[in-house]
């Protein structure tokens, strides 16, 4: 039975349209193979695997449907950003601002989309841009700090 | 409204993955 996000209509044609969805149950008394692979020390915990298995997104804890799915358009933003496929990654990045735009992990998509731009153009004012951004709407995140050394890149 | 096909093994999901050229969701859960 499906129950949180996953009785969202939404979150069900996007995670079969998108993704190879896999649950895999916990036993405490008795770690499982998966469990120990993956270091699983609480539930729920949501990963995004590349095809090889690689890990590139982690969530830890209950997530509502509309940040759910924002964290699997990270997490495929992610996937994307660690190939080096800047482009592709941009476009995963825009989603989750543009189409989650309430969603926790917006500061977060809002840092990586200057990365992405800055590798994409090697114009750092993609960086400005992003550190601009997270100063004027998240000023409390801690991505805001993380873009700090931004603040010095000409517009 | 359309049910979540779910994998329960990682490395046949894994598989299903490389074929379709998607990433693959996992979720670690407790029946408490």
């Amino acid at each position: 039975m499906n129950t949180g996000p996953y009785s969202d209509e939404k979150v069900q044609n996007y995670l079969q349209e998108e993704f190879i969805p896999v649950k895999s149950e916990c036993f405490w008394d008795k770690r499982t193979e998966a469990m120990k692979q993956f270091n699983i020390s609480w539930t729920p915990t949501l990963l995004v695997l590349d095809a090889t298995g690689r890990e590139h997104h982690r969530v830890v804890g209950f997530v509502p449907s509309d940040d759910f799915l924002a964290h699997l358009k990270l997490g495929k933003g992610k996937i994307h950003f660690d190939r080096f496929r800047f482009a592709d990654a941009f476009k995963e990045f825009t989603a989750v601002i543009e189409q989650h735009p309430t969603a926790g992990v917006v500061p977060e998509a809002v840092f990586f989309l200057g990365v992405a731009e800055y590798w994409n153009t090697h114009d750092p004012k993609g960086l400005r841009r992003a550190y601009d951004t997270l100063v004027a709407r998240f000023p409390q995140s801690e991505w805001a700090r993380r873009a700090q050394p931004y603040a010095q890149i000409p517009m | 409204m359309a049910e979540i096909k779910w994998e329960r093994d990682v490395q046949a999901a894994l598989a299903l993955a490389e074929k379709a050229h998607k990433p693959v969701y996992l979720d670690f859960w407790f029946e408490g």
